[in-house]
């Protein structure tokens, strides 16, 4: 018997198209962050810090590279023997023909046949696409002691904000009493993360009955959560403190790898007790010239740097050649900035080269430049 | 063609010591250039080779190989048909003259005869090259020859390769004599100690040893049999690098720490794998100053660091200076402390204001888990 039997679902099927090109060809969760790793690292990897050894990963939009990523469970040591990786893309069945998820909830739904072969008592649903880390067995052990049906991990967010997410209200004794999406006056600063245990019989029930509605948008937030409060189920609210990012946009996303170069960011990727584990690409250490200057950077093996790195993450083998700046900007995997070009406030995509001699970004703009192409002049 | 072969890793004789270092690890479990182990080399060229059976016979200490080599399945062995044996040698620690390579070899005898590979390559994990071994066993196989040696010609010897065994060849490159290499000439052919043979001719060639005497190794059954078998030479034409000595493993790190040397070695489509740390990038502080170094991922920089290798998770404080030097993983370099050809072991810590300084030569030690 598995130590803990909970199942993890990991939600990545979605674009995020406010990252623009950057998922042209890849879903979110296969994003690049923080020199070496992909945002589903995160997820997959606390899934594997917190002894969770079944994950399933719902894929969708752009699935080549995010399937074939998250198969190597070797990787977050999640290759134990009756444990795994599991990539669940949506398929054909005989009474539907070919669905996609409908929503985060239909997602889940049409993986109970899974689900149910896992034969899980709680199921972990987890997003792909927030960097962050936490332990889910702590989590758990709320779930059970308080005996909930549901709960919910939220975060403090500033109240200004908070119309921004879906609010969780709650008693004294954190039972969630009343759940409002993205509310114009809002009465807790409690936003859920998109985190949620369920006690699986329970959810099984709810989900098949939500796959028959019409109306339903099939989502978590928007049916399934109504609906266990609308049956006076037990909803429990599980405060999480530290760093969590939605990485949603470019700006955010260059802001996230930023924080990586404050010595004291709450994200601490060298906590050894808490690795972030990721593909184990086979490359060099990085080799710095003899001329380089280097002056608060981030930066990954692989990497040759001959140039000026200032403010900057730098991700596997990416090259900074004689003469070259970069200042303020994140280089992706495999870019090439050549002699004498300068990069400033850009996040440069994988495997882009900037020509010799060019200039790209600007020193005071409003927003993060992405150069996802081959710039020549 | 590789898949007829049994990749037999051998371990160095006692006149390879390296100060130090070498009294908590063999050779083969040094760190090397950051993120690698000296076996890493050996492994890769043979995996890369298409080699997926593979004996690692191990001397001593066999604690931090074991670990580093695992299943094999880093170094792309395949998990089911696939195999890496670690083989240790002596039964009961007797004495040190019969722990050597052919008393390991005899004892695991049953391994060796019972695999279906019609060939073996045996090399030594302490010498540092990029070969492809498939194209060696085709040439080997081509010539009808009895044995093929691996060589590196070097119009260095009198500086380099030194204790290394030199080969003296006929005009056909085939084995006449060897020699050890004492550093009295220019030009000379070191021996990789690398041979490709049948594994019947491996196997004769083992219990014959053991036969003629107790103390022999498998190269003392080599020079025996010179006039008897074809031994022909293989050139080698990566940069060799034998780490035999402290001094030549801090030379190889030096010259490795340049891209350009590197290079020959670490090619596109030869992967050299190793066992992954998981560490994060490298967090470079405002204020450092890096230059012409290689570096491994997890260091955190606020000092000095030039012309040097930094492996995984070292810490150079704020005014430390590390200068021509190694410096093995966690190894902590705090305030202000001054290195110049030093070799810091595993998690060493130095404290501030104490000035290392060694030389080309003599390049100063600093051991394991120690505090200055």
């Amino acid at each position: 018997m598995r130590q803990n039997n909970v199942v993890a679902m990991i939600l990545a099927g979605g674009r995020g198209s406010r990252l623009l090109d950057l998922t042209k060809k890849v879903a979110k969760p296969a994003v690049y962050f923080g020199g070496k790793y992909r945002i589903i690292d995160f997820p997959l990897s606390n899934c594997a810090n917190s002894d969770i050894s079944v994950v399933g990963v719902l894929t969708q939009y752009e699935s080549v590279i995010l399937n074939s990523y998250v198969a190597h469970d070797h990787r977050w040591g999640l290759d134990t023997k009756d444990g795994g990786v599991f990539v669940l893309p949506p398929m054909e069945t005989d009474a539907n023909g070919f669905n996609l998820y409908r929503g985060t909830a239909d997602a889940i739904a049409q993986n109970i046949d899974f689900l149910d072969q896992m034969d899980p008592d709680y199921v972990l649903i987890l997003s792909g696409d927030h960097i962050y880390k936490m332990n889910y067995d702590k989590m758990l052990k709320v779930h059970k002691e308080k005996q909930a049906d549901a709960t919910i991990a939220v975060l403090g967010v500033p109240l200004k904000e908070a119309s921004r997410f879906g609010i969780m209200n709650t008693n004294d004794e954190d039972v969630i009493i009343e759940f409002e999406e993205k509310p114009a006056k809002p009465k807790s600063n409690l936003a859920s993360m998109g985190i949620y245990i369920f006690t699986y019989k329970t959810l099984r029930k709810y989900l098949v009955e939500d796959m028959k509605k019409e109306d339903s948008n099939h989502d978590f937030g928007k049916d399934i959560i109504p609906a266990y409060l609308n049956d006076n189920k037990k909803l429990v609210a599980y405060r999480f403190k530290g760093y969590w990012k939605d990485v949603g946009t470019i700006d955010s996303l260059w802001e996230a790898n930023m924080d990586l170069l404050d010595p004291n960011n709450e994200l601490d990727l060298s906590d050894s007790g808490w690795k972030i584990y990721t593909e184990d690409v086979n490359v060099l250490p990085q080799y710095i010239g003899e001329n380089a200057t280097i002056d608060n950077a981030y930066i990954n093996q692989g990497c040759v740097v001959d140039g000026t790195v200032k403010n900057s993450v730098i991700f596997t083998n990416a090259r900074i050649a004689e003469g070259a700046k970069v200042i303020d900007s994140v280089i992706m995997p495999n870019a090439v900035i050549g002699k004498n070009a300068t990069v400033t406030r850009c996040i440069v995509a994988e495997g882009v080269e900037i020509k010799e001699g060019v200039s790209v970004g600007k020193k005071d703009s409003e927003h993060i430049e992405l150069v996802a192409k081959k710039v020549v002049e | 063609m590789s898949n007829k072969v049994l990749g037999i890793v051998n371990f160095e004789d006692p006149t390879a010591s390296v100060e130090g270092l070498g009294d908590y690890r063999p050779i083969p479990a040094f760190g090397f250039l950051g993120r690698y182990r000296v076996i890493d080399f050996v492994l890769s060229n043979m995996t890369n080779s298409g080699i997926s059976d593979i004996q690692v016979y191990c001397k001593e200490k066999p604690r931090s190989l074991i670990e580093h080599l695992g299943t094999g399945q880093h170094y792309n062995i395949n998990s089911k048909r696939g195999n890496l044996h670690i083989l240790n040698g002596e039964k009961k620690p007797i004495s040190d003259v019969y722990n050597h390579d052919v008393n390991n070899f005899m004892q695991n005898m049953e391994f060796i005869e019972e695999s279906d590979k019609g060939y073996v390559v045996v090399a030594p994990s302490y010498f540092i090259y990029q070969i492809d071994f498939g194209q060696v066993l085709e040439s080997h196989i081509n010539s009808g020859d009895d044995i093929t040696l691996l060589y590196k010609a070097t119009d260095n010897a009198k500086e380099e390769f030194i204790g290394c065994e030199t080969v003296q060849f006929d005009e056909t490159k085939k084995v006449i004599g060897f020699e050890k290499n004492r550093g009295k000439y220019k030009n000379r052919n070191i021996s990789l100690e690398c041979y490709i043979m049948s594994r019947k001719l491996f196997i004769d060639l083992v219990k014959r040893a053991a036969a003629t005497s107790s103390l022999y190794w498998f190269k003392d059954i080599l020079r025996e049999v010179i006039n008897e078998y074809t031994i022909r030479g293989y050139a080698v034409k990566s940069y060799v690098a034998c780490i035999n000595s402290l001094k030549t493993y801090f030379k190889a790190n030096m010259e490795m720490a340049n891209l350009s040397n590197a290079k020959t070695i670490f090619k596109k489509d030869w992967p050299i794998h190793t066992m992954t740390n998981d560490s994060p990038p490298t967090h470079f502080y405002p204020g450092c100053i890096v230059k012409g170094s290689a570096i491994a991922n997890g260091c955190f920089i606020e000092g000095t660091v030039e012309n040097s290798v930094l492996c995984r998770n070292v810490t150079v404080k704020k005014g430390a200076v590390v200068k021509n030097s190694v410096v093995l993983p966690g190894a902590y370099i705090s305030e202000n402390a001054q290195l110049d050809h030093v070799v810091v072991d595993k998690y060493a810590i130095i404290h501030h204001v104490k000035k290392l300084e060694g030389t080309d030569d003599e390049p100063v030690y600093v051991k394991r888990r120690d505090r200055i």
